[in-house]
């Protein structure tokens, strides 16, 4: 069903914040904003016929993470070792295009689709890299704060422009 | 190809080369190949044209009609499963006008059809259709004009290799003795392996003889670059003990690099659990594989030029997944002198519950690819040393050490009764791989036959 106007500025608030935790790199407190059953989900995407029903693998992924897969990785990135972000990269996400839906008999729980546009920026180096796509995220009440429960990351890209992907999206 | 068309070495090229030759015995190479335009030009030709390139595996395309679209060096091929059920290599290039035919990465299609001028063929490479055949064509022997095949494909235990020269030895004679360690790997199981989805695809601004290399049988540099996958558990067998095993020159170029106890009482086959090693039919291996694949820990290695894999044991959640074996298998595609795409399979043995399988998928994609806890730090370095041998006093004056291993530099020996092919040093501070891969690539690249 429709979101009313309150809940559906409150999701977008909520996003806003939470990408605001992840370009300043405190993912600790990002990691605060997941549900325990949290999935974080990037298919593989592969150009297919213009018949093909989706161009989305749903057996090959480039990240497949639960809540305590995404702790490791946040600890690894507190690390000394982690060199993948030494220097660290400057990203910026811009999102947009927020869409969102509800079941009526699940008042805590919305889903919305958001567009987002990922800078990353490294080093001195004047070239950076963007990532394209569409989220899709399923927040939920915990104790009357929301929290993000799925994410699943559609790529606008086939072959990823990237040398690694030791940032969240 | 027509011998006037083969590019001469550069004088300036050939020297750079003959330099690094002249070197590589005392253990120095040299910085400037790897990033360097004449030399890039040259590996398509003298490299990637003549050697064994690795386009597929068949449980990519397991029906007929079944195609991928594929490269070897910058040309780009239909690897496809005919109608009549046969797998073969098809230039993507309409023989018309010289068009792209094939619009998608992976699909189904009994023919193509070039969009300029219509040209249709059969999945066989046939030319079936020319518009307005009368008017336009009413003379052409149509049987003249199919699409271009790869001179030579063969397949091996399901992996489907091409080469662009017709006089290339046979794969099984060029792989020497790493076809030996491939047999024991994939004949564990009757049912041989099948890849796990589709391949990620990503860039890296990076040579690829240094990917080559670091698969090769660079174990020194878990130590420093992967540390932290030791720090959260995903690696646990120790760093130290990993280090014993063997790293094997197994000719062409091909190296090859074994953590492994073949003291231990218990078989290891590279960890994985008993109900996967009750699918292994050990008859398939002769005593000395065996021997190998029982006290198999870790095995990591290349195919001369671009083809690396790695198998062993890794954990994707260490405070709730055991460490589960994994299987990855990636091709460095040279797209420039300072870049690569990385094509990386996860595959597993097909006899296999889906339950293993998507648990070896967790952990080889948890650890190596685009987002692997290992792999997230590998591009870091391989891009710094890419854009410093890009530098006009680098190129000129820089030596690199790759001594490590050799007479009075360290512990390592030669196994002088070593059992299996190749030449064998133990432990693995040794990079006798490395240098092997260099001598075989420099033989390749300074040959004029």
């Amino acid at each position: 069903m429709k979101v009313p106007f309150d809940l559906y500025q409150e999701g977008i608030e909520f996003f806003l914040q939470e990408a605001e935790l992840i370009d300043d790199g405190k993912f600790r407190e990002w990691l605060e904003l997941m549900t325990e059953d949290f999935t974080y989900r990037i298919p593989v995407r592969v150009t297919r016929e213009k018949a093909a029903p989706t161009e989305f693998s749903d057996l090959a992924s480039h990240m497949d993470e639960t809540k305590n897969t995404m702790e490791m990785r946040v600890i690894r990135a507190y690390s000394e070792y982690n060199w993948a972000e030494d220097p660290v990269s400057r990203t910026r996400h811009f999102l947009t295009n927020f869409r969102a839906t509800m079941d009526e008999n699940a008042e805590n729980v919305i889903q919305y689709k958001t567009n987002f546009l990922l800078y990353r920026g490294k080093f001195d180096l004047p070239t950076f890299q963007f990532l394209s796509g569409e989220r899709h995220d399923t927040i939920r009440r915990v104790d009357g704060q929301w929290k993000i429960s799925k994410r699943l990351i559609l790529l606008d890209h086939a072959t990823i422009p990237m040398n690694n992907l030791a940032i969240f999206i | 190809m027509c011998q006037e068309f083969k590019s001469p070495l550069s004088k300036r090229a050939r020297a750079m080369l003959e330099d690094f030759q002249a070197s590589l015995e005392q253990g120095i190479s040299k910085i400037g190949v790897l990033n360097d335009e004449e030399i890039h030009q040259a590996e398509l030709e003298r490299v990637f044209g003549r050697n064994w390139n690795f386009l597929a595996h068949e449980s990519e395309i397991p029906n007929k009609n079944d195609y991928v679209l594929r490269s070897i060096g910058d040309d780009t091929f239909i690897v496809n499963r005919g109608s009549d059920g046969e797998i073969r290599v098809l230039l993507d290039v309409c023989p018309h006008r010289g068009a792209s035919i094939c619009r998608a990465a992976k699909g189904s299609s009994s023919h193509f059809q070039c969009p300029y001028h219509g040209w249709t063929f059969k999945n066989n490479g046939d030319l079936v259709g020319t518009p307005s055949f009368k008017d336009a064509y009413s003379g052409l022997d149509r049987k003249e004009w199919g699409l271009t095949q790869a001179p030579r494909v063969e397949i091996f235990h399901g992996f489907v290799f091409a080469t662009l020269d017709e006089n290339c030895p046979d794969l099984k004679e060029s792989l020497a003795g790493m076809g030996w360690y491939l047999d024991m790997i994939f004949s564990l199981q009757d049912e041989g392996m099948e890849v796990l989805g589709e391949p990620q695809r990503f860039i890296i601004k990076a040579n690829w003889k240094i990917a080559a290399e670091n698969f090769s049988g660079d174990d020194y540099h878990l130590m420093t670059l992967h540390k932290s996958t030791y720090d959260i558990g995903v690696m646990q067998i120790p760093l130290r003990e990993n280090m014993k095993g063997y790293h094997i020159q197994a000719g062409n170029g091909h190296g090859i690099s074994f953590s492994i106890d073949l003291e231990s009482k218990d078989p290891l086959f590279f960890y994985y659990p008993e109900e996967i090693v009750k699918t292994f039919n050990l008859e398939n291996l002769s005593e000395k594989q065996l021997e190998l694949a029982r006290g198999s820990r870790v095995c990591v290695g290349n195919i001369f030029p671009n083809i690396s894999f790695l198998m062993l044991p890794l954990s994707p959640d260490p405070k709730n997944v055991p460490p589960t074996p994994l299987f990855t298998w990636r091709v460095w595609q040279p797209k420039g002198k300072d870049e690569i795409e990385v094509w990386n399979w996860f595959m597993m043995y097909k006899n296999t519950s889906e339950e293993f399988k998507r648990a070896s998928y967790r952990a080889a994609m948890a650890s190596f690819g685009i987002a692997g806890t290992f792999e997230l730090d590998d591009a870091i370095p391989w891009e710094t040393i890419t854009r410093n041998a890009k530098g006009t006093f680098a190129k000129k004056n820089m030596k690199l050490n790759l001594q490590m291993g050799m007479e009075g530099m360290g512990t390592a020996k030669q196994v002088m009764e070593w059992p299996f092919p190749g030449i064998a040093y133990y432990p693995r501070y040794e990079e006798g791989n490395q240098r092997h891969l260099y001598r075989h690539y420099l033989k390749e690249m300074l040959s004029e036959e």
